[in-house]
């Protein structure tokens, strides 16, 4: 993927599609007291890190926060470590920069009643006027620690790799009975 | 069920946090005693009332806060940063 | 009209929809709409059940939730369901139900005979009787009272449990529970002003209060209308609030509607968990009962349960309707009856006088003022009522074929109670309001004392514009559409109980009389939750919700003080009872809880592994299917003469980052980091503050101030979680930066003589010599081409190797790794030969590091370090933790080689067996050395090495002699790891 919205979402008309996204994750967290200056760096890149709680999307990258000083930064995959090696060479002294992108897997879900389905496991408002597009957290769903960020497409979900597939087959199951459209992707 | 208005996240369910104690308890200096070290480890007050303690968002932002919640309402009067001071209401809390 | 007792059409009713059903092996007909009661007392069936003690004739009582004798149980495709409320269960196409309680049928009990001899089952009976001997309670007590008591019989179901159900989490601004009138209104307020409200009520239908009330039907249609243009109101019938939890959290339940249940795959509940910033309670009032004797005989009913019939269903629930009641809203049931052709043989109310006295009068029904029912004539069904007058003398004998009675209308108010509002007594009334705090909520209609409809409309929105002034909005009224007047009405004359010869129950499920109430209050039982234990008053499944406070107003009489000294039951979740299906919601089965699979997961079951729950990973056991330690012995002999490799990713991984990172190690180790060279790997181990061992590890420094810890599987999150809070609480002014890798990284074990040859083949630039690359070195490197890091560790005690790739990649450098070996004879090896290896060479696991050993106990003393602070150090010093009698890690092997080992047994001196001297805590056959090989935790057990114990393992019948060694039962000189 490029970036999640940018995905077409086939079968979006249809309750609930889903999908899993190919992607780098890079964790940036900023040494004590240096948030602004990894910012600053980040913004010289054209990025504007965006606020606690909140997702931004730009040409080639997603980028959200749900730790304070801490953002995670979703690329195109590239070589292994590649992504990460890049912005520690940029932030060296000013925040740690680890690859995650084995470590995190990426679930994309569309559809008229994805939020709905959600709310079977989840324990968030994600009412669209409580957590519209632009916005990220973290928590807790079907037992698994989740982050999820909501995009003009629909919602992206970020968990655990090594639990991915157990939520994967939790969100099949649960958006069932919504009409589930076939995967857009892999 | 308890509510907790964090700071970073908002307010979210209680099974996203992890209780860890008495946030009054201050652990002594490294070359303090072992009375000392007992006393940080296992006296305990316990209070019918206002109670000032430590809860770690695991589930959420995995920032440790500072609660002061009444043992017998639950009402929470206060979600702090840990080292925010604290000042215990002097009514008594809401039912 | 399917059903001689169909007399009219029903509001909720199909009568072009008929139903067959079976009740107790008869086949009936209902209508679409009806539920279990409704549709046998269609077809003249009164009597449903046998109670719960005296085993006496039972007919439903209410037409709602609170239904204290109906309660059935269902038979159908998952098995025998008990308990289930006759009163709100829908019929449905072949629904099969029995009564409960009685044998070997509903009209001959042989139980019934407890009735007869009731004088010798007093209140407290159990308690009294099955005291000694203790041993009897067991074979002789339960088993008995089991049979002849209880409720529903529970019957090992089906199979798996078929129906599915889920949880699912709610919001909004305002919850209105209860969608009368007054609930109706305010959520059509509320929704007026934009806020997200939530409706629910427990009926079928919303608006059932005004549903009862054809003068209503204008004002519920329009309001129904205008609520459903409200996007932001969100109307959730048939689904009860079962608790209030506080901070603005509810508990529902939710029965799905035929054609829901057929969308969600045969769901038939959904719980959910509601949380909202103010609650309205409108939940109403539940018409209570008259302690008079004879008031449990089937066809004694509440006065409001009769209209409900009539008007939901269209059945008449008597051709001869007796009246016994003692204010005006009861008398709508009368009316409603007349209207339909139903004439009453006499009305009792012992008021003199009334507005619906006079009413009634006018319709030329016969009327007994100032009167009360003193029996009630029939067992299985009611023929006659004795009317009395107030100081018991008899006045008149009616010819009745039911009687409908009403001692008043309690307000519900179990929710507002467990939110901490305490009742208060309203004599207007006879009975407790509660009123809420303005952070909370507020009540509405009954709940603080306030009848009629149109009052109640009123109340509704009134509490509805309070609440959205608490929030911040600011509410007009709305224009009050189409309300009916109410009519004038008297109000009641408290009554709670007629003393007369005879049992006259406060609490019909559990078969609670008024005499039980007495006898509770004359042994000392007088506060009203004593007597609710010792009588179990209230404590069945309606909690008492139609005979509760007369039970309190007894006891109030007993004791001499009004009801408001007495008080209320304080009523607990559940309001109804819940299966525990429901409760389990969607975490069933293959959902119950996550499995964490291995990167290399499907890999590891092409091989034909075996696999093992470990926490919530799932590990490859041995790559076998076949039971027996055959393989696992092949795995580890491949590893000691050649060279296995294993699959470690499970271990936790920490990255630590900044520039305090060495300090903050070295606090919370109990050995030292900052002097770790970069590049070096060192062994760790973590204490807890109270001194004892908490985990170990391999820790890297991959930089100055960059580490990489590892943490034991199973203290993966335990371990990142103790950083965390000693770094935000203890230590904030150090500045690191923890994050969790242990999913970004795959690991693999490559262990055995010949490791290096195969390492070298897949690393080809890196200098493997032991100068190059000595034991505990780290480098980062390429595997295979993947960019990874390889450290020179080893747990199976042989020349080794550990390997982290990213875990996308885990494939490409198992594969290669696999292929270099090939022809050194390479094998994968599960946990089993893991296990095995580093039982052999004494290393440990969450075995012995079990909370309870410290790091002398391990043989790890001299890893403390001597100066500076760290979490433990003082509490490590203390004389329990340090005393010589302390249990100590030794080897232990059977002095017979054919003898097994077992983890648990315990080790006790050959010449005293009565005393343990410590247990084995690992075993695994051996290798190395024939037969099995075991670490044990010893009393003094490094002075015991070179001497003998026995083991005893009782549960297997086995002992065993056993000789104590080193924990090192192979290369204790640590040669083979430097090789």
């Amino acid at each position: 993927m490029s970036a999640p919205d940018a995905r077409p979402t086939a079968g979006a008309t249809d309750g609930v599609a889903i999908s899993l996204c190919r992607t780098d994750v890079t964790e940036l967290a900023a040494l004590r007291n240096r948030a602004a200056e990894l910012e600053a760096i980040a913004a010289r890149r054209g990025l504007r890190l965006p606020p606690n709680g909140h997702v931004v999307t730009t040409a080639d990258l997603v980028a959200l926060a749900v730790r304070p000083q801490r953002w995670l930064l979703l690329s195109a995959p590239a070589a292994p470590g590649a992504a990460a090696a890049t912005w520690q060479a940029l932030c060296a002294d000013t925040a740690a920069a680890v690859d995650l992108s084995s470590g995190i897997t990426a679930l994309h879900l569309a559809g008229p009643s994805a939020r709905d389905a959600l709310a079977r496991g989840c324990r968030l408002d994600l009412a669209a006027e409580s957590f519209p597009p632009g916005r990220a957290a973290a928590t807790m769903m079907a037992q698994v620690s989740t982050i999820l960020a909501a995009l003009p497409s629909g919602i992206l979900i970020l968990t655990p790799a090594s639990t991915a597939r157990h939520l994967r087959e939790w969100l099949v199951a649960t958006a069932r009975p919504f009409g589930l459209a076939p995967p857009a992707d892999d | 069920m308890l509510r907790i208005r964090c700071p970073w996240c908002g307010e979210r369910d209680e099974v996203e946090f992890r209780y860890r104690g008495d946030a009054t308890k201050l652990r002594p200096a490294g070359d303090a005693d072992l009375a000392a070290f007992a006393a940080y480890l296992y006296e305990r007050d316990n209070p019918l009332g206002w109670h000032v303690e430590w809860w770690l968002h695991v589930a959420g932002c995995r920032q440790l806060l500072k609660l002061v919640r009444h043992t017998l309402s639950h009402e929470i009067h206060a979600v702090l940063a840990p080292s925010d001071e604290v000042s215990l209401p002097t009514a008594e809390a809401r039912r | 009209m399917r059903g001689p007792a169909r007399i009219a059409r029903g509001l909720l009713t199909d009568a072009q929809r008929p139903l067959r059903f079976r009740f107790d092996g008869r086949d009936l007909e209902g209508l679409a709409g009806d539920t279990l009661a409704s549709a046998l007392l269609a077809n003249g069936q009164q009597l449903i059940g046998r109670s719960f003690k005296y085993h006496r004739p039972r007919g439903v009582v209410t037409a709602g939730a609170g239904e204290p004798c109906g309660l059935v149980d269902l038979l159908g495709a998952a098995g025998r369901e008990p308990n289930q409320l006759a009163t709100t269960l829908p019929l449905r196409d072949g629904l099969v139900a029995e009564s409960q309680n009685r044998w070997p049928s509903l009209a001959f009990d042989v139980f019934a005979l407890n009735d007869r001899l009731s004088r010798l089952l007093p209140a407290g009976f159990y308690y009294k009787t099955f005291m000694s001997p203790a041993w009897a309670w067991e074979r002789l007590y339960e088993p008995l009272i089991r049979r002849a008591a209880g409720l529903g019989r529970l019957e090992a179901v089906v199979g798996d449990h078929a129906d599915p159900a889920e949880t699912v989490h709610d919001h909004g601004d305002v919850l209105v529970v209860g969608a009368g009138v007054a609930g109706l209104a305010a959520a059509q307020q509320l929704g007026s002003c934009g806020l997200r409200v939530l409706l629910a009520d427990q009926d079928v239908a919303l608006g059932a209060g005004p549903l009862l009330e054809p003068r209503w039907d204008a004002w519920r249609a329009a309001t129904l209308a205008s609520l459903a243009r409200l996007p932001n109101v969100r109307s959730l019938a048939s689904t009860t609030v079962l608790g209030a939890y506080g901070h603005g959290v509810f508990g529902a339940l939710e029965t799905l509607s035929a054609e829901e249940s057929r969308r969600f795959g045969g769901l038939r509940e959904r719980l959910r968990i509601i949380r909202v910033r103010r609650v309205i309670l409108a939940s109403g009032a539940a018409e209570r009962l008259i302690a008079f004797p004879g008031n449990d005989v089937p066809g004694v009913m509440l006065a409001g349960a009769a209209l409900a019939y009539l008007r939901r269903y269209g059945v008449a629930v008597g051709r001869q309707p007796a009246f016994f009641v003692n204010n005006d809203e009861a008398y709508e049931a009368l009316f409603a009856l007349a209207a339909a052709g139903i004439r009453s043989p006499g009305v009792v109310d012992p008021r003199t006088e009334s507005w619906a006295m006079t009413r009634a009068r006018a319709l030329g029904i016969e009327m007994h003022a100032g009167a009360v029912v003193s029996a009630v004539g029939g067992r299985c069904a009611v023929r006659t009522v004795t009317v009395a007058d107030l100081g018991g003398a008899h006045r008149a004998t009616l010819p009745a074929d039911c009687l409908l009675m009403s001692g008043g209308h309690t307000p519900l108010i179990a929710l507002a109670t467990q939110l901490g509002a305490p009742g208060q007594w309203q004599e207007a009334i006879a009975a407790f309001t509660a009123a809420l705090a303005p952070a909370t909520g507020r009540v509405a209609r009954a709940a603080h004392g306030v009848f009629g409809w149109a009052a109640a409309a009123r109340d509704g929105a009134a509490a509805a514009r309070a609440v959205a002034a608490e929030l911040g909005l600011d509410a007009e009224p709305l224009s009050a559409l189409c309300m009916p007047a109410d009519a004038e009405t008297t109000p009641l004359a408290a009554i709670w109980e007629v003393r007369a010869p005879g049992k006259a129950f406060v609490d019909l499920q559990n078969d609670v009389t008024a005499a039980d109430v007495r006898l509770a209050c004359r042994e000392g039982y007088e506060h009203l939750e004593h007597m609710k234990r010792y009588t179990t008053h209230g404590m069945a499944t309606d909690q008492g919700r139609t005979g509760g406070l007369t039970g309190a107003a007894v006891l109030a009489a007993a004791r001499a003080v009004p009801v408001s000294a007495v008080g209320a039951l304080k009523p607990r979740p559940f309001a109804q009872p819940i299966p525990f299906a429901a409760l389990a919601g969607g975490e069933v089965r293959e959902h119950y809880r996550p499995k964490r699979r291995l990167p290399l997961h499907d890999w590891h079951e092409t091989a034909g592994a075996s696999f093992v729950s470990a926490g919530l990973w799932l590990r490859p056991l041995v790559y076998s299917r076949t039971p027996g330690w055959e393989a696992v012995l092949e795995e580890a002999r491949a590893v000691r003469s050649a060279v296995g490799i294993t699959d470690v990713s499970t271990l936790g991984k920490i990255d630590v980052q900044g520039p305090d990172a060495a300090r903050l190690l070295d606090f919370v180790y109990a050995n030292t980091f900052s002097t770790l060279a970069i590049g070096r790997a060192r062994y760790g181990i973590m204490l807890r503050e109270d001194g004892l061992l908490f985990d170990d590890g391999t820790t890297t420094r991959l930089g100055p101030d960059h580490f990489l810890v590892t943490t034991t599987t199973a203290n993966a999150g335990p371990v990142l979680e103790h950083l965390e809070f000693h770094l935000q609480s203890v230590w904030r002014q150090l500045d690191v930066l923890l994050t969790d890798v242990t999913d970004q990284w795959a690991q693999f074990a490559l262990a055995g003589p010949r490791s290096r040859e195969v390492l070298a083949a897949v690393i080809p630039g890196l200098d493997l010599s032991n100068e190059g690359f000595p034991f505990m070195a780290a480098a980062a490197a390429d595997i295979a081409g993947v960019p990874g890091r390889v450290f020179r560790i080893s747990f199976s005690g042989e020349l080794a190797y550990e390997i982290a790739v990213p875990a996308v990649h885990a494939l490409t450098a198992w594969l290669a790794i696999l292929a270099a070996g090939h022809s050194l004879g390479i094998r994968p090896y599960g946990l089993d030969a893991l296990n095995l290896l580093r039982i052999e060479k004494g290393h440990v696991t969450g075995a012995e590091l079990n909370g309870n050993t410290t790091a002398d106990d391990l043989g790890m003393r001299r890893m403390l370090k001597p100066r500076g602070d760290f979490i433990g150090r003082a509490l490590a010093g203390r004389a329990g933790l340090v005393a010589p009698d302390r249990l100590q890690l030794v080897g232990v092997r059977a002095i017979d080689s054919a003898q097994r080992l077992r983890n648990g047994t315990q080790l006790v001196a050959p010449a005293d067996r009565t005393r343990s001297l410590g247990y084995i805590t690992s075993s695994s056959p051996s290798v190395e050395h024939p037969g099995w090989v075991g670490l044990a935790l010893v009393a003094g057990g490094r002075a015991r090495i070179g001497g003998r114990l026995v083991g005893l393992a009782p549960a297997h019948g086995e002992t065993t002699e056993l000789e104590i060694v080193s924990a090192h039962h192979v290369d204790p000189e640590n040669t083979r790891v430097r090789a």
